[in-house]
């Protein structure tokens, strides 16, 4: 039930169906309260391992009540709590183990609520007219078995406003066919092309290890940069492909999480389309406050751009430290801190160097995108490295070449993404020219009917030979 | 229809989709799902045929002799074009068995090695002179300039239990060594009786109502559904290709139902227990045999492709899993008796994707692993038998002399 499997959206499209039964904002938010308490329940194995996570939920819903009734000048200790009851209940290893809870118990899901809770006790301590979320729909809010596992982070105006409308959204038979064919869509992601993917991945991580010719292991190199960033792609947007159609069929708009992240050229384009609703919490919640706290103690103008680096490193690497608790994921944050940073000053200097119209003038340009395209793509390849492997692994894939062959592999790689990223963009942009009855034929209700079905076919029929669950997502375990 | 369609069409007014357009949806949905299949269905029988020359090895054999035993007919000829393989010739001797020349007295300076076993030591599905069988004498003649020649007494379904019976065939040669080719299947199998090869749900002795009735029956439908979709050779094409991943293919293996992971697991259960027991009794009895009869006795696994393609995960196998275990436990079986084993299965981690030398659906090897097995005997024989200086590295293996 946690994955993109057929009783996940079974159990989904049920939920939807007995939710349209009425469109009173009671009735559904009594089936989406249900539907998602016996979401968790089948998750459940055993009710006292629920006992820490609920523990958390309430302190959550305690500290909002507490802002609420005007506790402002305790908002520091109140987002300490918190933080410090998550962080505790996750087992960071910086943590002394004795002051562990050492009995197995779930939380599955938390990071999100973490972010949703967070969400809401700061808006509540910004917001001038207080305004009140009652229990239940704090529940509904943090608990939603469509968001509960890998999001997307909703805000909760958002999540209330569809959810609790007397006029709900309308769902006619367009949206409908809309939603099935994008559940479809997720499910061959998840399942067909992650499962291949995944499957590469595990077979180079195999090979580089062997007794092999450096060939073998060149390729298998390769093949582990190439693939990773590919596989979680589709691990992960296939996932939230299925969430939002589902979510959408019981009349709740969530945010979207991905804008096709690999056509961008620049690693800051990328994290505005790559888990869009954590960046843009990061974004709301940690980058502006810590820009607008720095101007405010630097007051020079010279400095703002250099203040906004050290604010994209310092945002991007919380972000890359959120992912996990151990220390690989430090480095992933480095990494993730260095991309960022390293791109708002090339930005910066050329700017300064080329006039902001000469920098403009070639950031447009074709041959620049595509090689940037390639670079950021290889990037993030890199810096994931320390999201799916650890240490053991990491030692045995960068001990398997000498470091000459390895430059050669990231060169190749990044020709290699930059050729087929370009050949992607130019076949996208062909097949969206041609167009019929005043739009582009792909886009049409007829194209959605030929490929939901051919992606359901395949789907089904590669499932079913492989009679093996796919890969887990990725993401459910932060 | 045509129009674009926006990606959550809520806000704008929702055109109202006619009786006519949901017909014509379903029929185009229908049509993508006949078109695709019907294409792909095509391509895989383009890329897999089947051959003109309709016939398999399994032609030449009979394979319910009456006693549960398999017999090859003897001077039988049967071409055979594999969905996996290459066009193969089977050419069975007067004797029922499958080398090309009949069986004759030995000539003075020639080493003998008569090879026992299944499918595997056959060369089921693969060309007569590109079966290990056929390379390894040419490849130990070359290498130790010794005449050395071969006769192959495998054939498929021949459990332990009948090759301890038919031993005094293999006796009667004069061979200076006998060869067991042993497989994982062998084990899990030491009586195995010849299946019946027949599509579910048929029972030709039956009246025509109860077949109706039991190819009606849910469990026989399934099973019919199931054989026909097996059949097809969209599923023969993407199994090839999907089974060319170890991470993919291993699972699936385990999965089937017809497949005993029991050897590969490294605690060994009471029924894998009870299984080693019976194969130790026939390999007493074989060994026994070709002790009396003053012949050196190997025994070698030749390992399925499930077992292979653990090898290749290396150390991102499956927890609980072993692939070297049953490798062990026959060393154990064969050098117990006084024989000698062979140990080819740690070479396999040498190559790279060793699971290619096996054809992923029918799962026996193929052309390239025929000759990785011919590969890897010749140099353990060229170090062990021969006493080839420079080949020397393998004594450890050449266990029980």
């Amino acid at each position: 039930m946690d994955s993109a499997s057929f009783h996940f959206i079974l159990f989904g499209l049920a939920a939807a169906v007995i939710s349209n039964l009425s469109t009173s904002p009671k009735w559904r938010s009594t089936v989406l309260g249900v539907a998602s308490a016996l979401f968790i329940g089948f998750l459940v194995h055993d009710s006292h391992t629920v006992l820490p996570f609920c523990g958390f939920l309430v302190l959550g819903y305690l500290c909002l009540l507490l802002i609420e009734r005007g506790w402002p000048r305790s908002l520091a200790w109140i987002f300490g709590a918190v933080i410090l009851f998550y962080v505790w209940l996750k087992k960071y290893t910086f943590l002394p183990e004795a002051s562990l809870l050492h009995f197995p118990y779930f939380i599955l899901g938390l990071s999100y609520i973490f972010y949703r809770v967070l969400h809401l006790l700061i808006e509540a301590g910004d917001r001038a007219e207080k305004q009140h979320v009652a229990f239940g729909a704090y529940l509904l809010y943090t608990l939603n078995f469509t968001t509960f596992v890998s999001g997307p982070i909703q805000r909760y105006d958002e999540f209330a406003q569809d959810q609790f409308a007397s006029e709900p959204l309308p769902l006619g038979p367009q949206v409908v066919g809309l939603q099935l064919e994008r559940i479809v869509r997720g499910f061959f992601k998840v399942n067909v092309l992650g499962m291949l993917l995944n499957a590469v991945r595990a077979d180079s991580l195999a090979q580089i290890s062997a007794p092999l010719a450096a060939t073998a292991k060149l390729s298998a190199a390769l093949e582990l940069v190439l693939v990773y960033p590919l596989f979680i792609y589709c691990n992960f947007s296939g996932y939230i492909d299925i969430v939002i159609a589902l979510a959408r069929l019981m009349r709740v708009r969530l945010p979207e999480n991905f804008n096709r992240p690999f056509s961008t050229s620049s690693v800051l384009d990328f994290w505005n389309r790559w888990h869009m609703s954590l960046s843009n919490w990061f974004k709301a919640y940690v980058y502006n406050p810590l820009l607008v706290a720095l101007m405010r103690r630097f007051t020079s103008v010279k400095l703002e751009p250099l203040l906004a680096v050290i604010c994209f490193f310092v945002t991007f690497f919380l972000l890359g430290i959120w992912h996990g608790r151990t220390s690989e994921f430090i480095v992933f944050g480095v990494v993730n801190g260095v991309g960022v940073s390293v791109n708002k000053l090339w930005q910066i200097g050329l700017t300064r160097k080329m006039g902001r119209k000469g920098y403009k003038e070639l950031a447009k340009n074709p041959v620049y995108r595509a090689f940037g395209r390639g670079l950021n793509f290889i990037w993030f390849g890199f810096a994931l490295f320390w999201f799916w492997a650890d240490w053991e692994q990491i030692h045995r894939i960068f001990g398997a070449l000498s470091a000459a062959e390895w430059v050669g592999v990231w060169l190749t790689a990044w020709i290699a993404a930059t050729a087929v990223l370009s050949v992607w963009e130019w076949a996208r942009a062909l097949l969206l020219s041609i167009t019929y009855s005043g739009g582009p034929v792909l886009t049409s209700g007829w194209a959605h009917v030929v490929y939901g079905s051919a992606l359901g076919l395949v789907s089904i029929v590669i499932v079913v030979l492989l009679s093996q669950p796919a890969p887990g997502i990725v993401y459910k375990a932060f | 229809m045509t129009q674009p369609v926006a990606a959550d069409p809520a806000s704008a007014k929702e055109a109202k989709v006619s009786a006519r357009e949901w017909i014509k949806l379903c029929a185009l949905s229908l049509l993508t799902i006949f078109l695709l299949a019907g294409s792909v269905e095509l391509v895989a029988r383009a890329l897999f045929p089947a051959g003109n020359r309709t016939g398999a090895g399994e032609d030449c054999m009979i394979l319910h002799d009456g006693t549960g035993n398999v017999r090859g007919i003897p001077n039988c000829v049967v071409w055979e074009k594999p969905l996996e393989g290459e066009l193969a010739e089977y050419r069975f001797n007067s004797s029922g068995y499958r080398n090309d020349s009949d069986f004759a007295p030995k000539r003075p300076g020639t080493y003998r090695i008569v090879v026992l076993g299944t499918s595997m030591a056959t060369g089921l599905r693969v060309p007569q002179e590109k079966t290990f069988s056929a390379l390894l004498p040419l490849q130990l003649s070359k290498r130790t300039g010794r005449r050395v020649e071969l006769y192959n007494l495998g054939l498929p379904w021949r459990s332990p239990d009948a090759i301890a019976q038919h031993m005094d065939e293999a006796i009667a040669l004069k061979p200076d060594m006998i060869l067991w080719a042993v497989t994982p299947k062998d084990v899990w199998n030491t009586s195995w009786k010849v299946p019946t090869f027949e599509a579910p749900g048929r029972n030709r002795n039956a009246g025509m109502w109860f077949r109706i009735k039991a190819a009606m029956a849910p469990k026989a439908l399934m099973a019919r559904v199931s054989f026909s979709v097996g059949q097809l050779r969209t599923v023969t094409m993407l199994r090839h290709f999907l089974y060319a991943s170890p991470s993919l293919y291993v699972p699936s293996s385990l999965a089937g139902g017809d497949y005993n992971e029991d050897f590969l697991e490294t605690k060994p259960s009471a029924k894998w227990q009870r299984q080693l027991s019976e194969f130790d009794r026939s390999a007493a009895s074989i060994e026994e045999q070709s002790r009396e009869a003053g012949i050196p006795f190997a025994t070698v696994l030749i390992p399925d492709r499930t077992q292979v393609a653990l090898i290749a995960m290396m150390g991102d196998r499956p927890d609980g899993l072993d692939p070297y275990k049953l490798d062990n436990d026959l060393r154990s079986i064969i050098t117990s008796h006084g024989g000698a084993y062979i140990d080819i299965l740690p070479d396999f981690r040498t190559i790279p994707n060793p699971q290619a030398g096996y054809m992923a659906v029918d799962g026996h090897p193929n052309v390239a692993g025929h000759a990785e097995i011919a590969n890897f005997l010749t140099s353990k024989l060229a170090a062990d038998v021969f006493q080839e200086p420079q080949a020397g590295l393998q004594q450890a293996h050449w266990a029980g002399h």
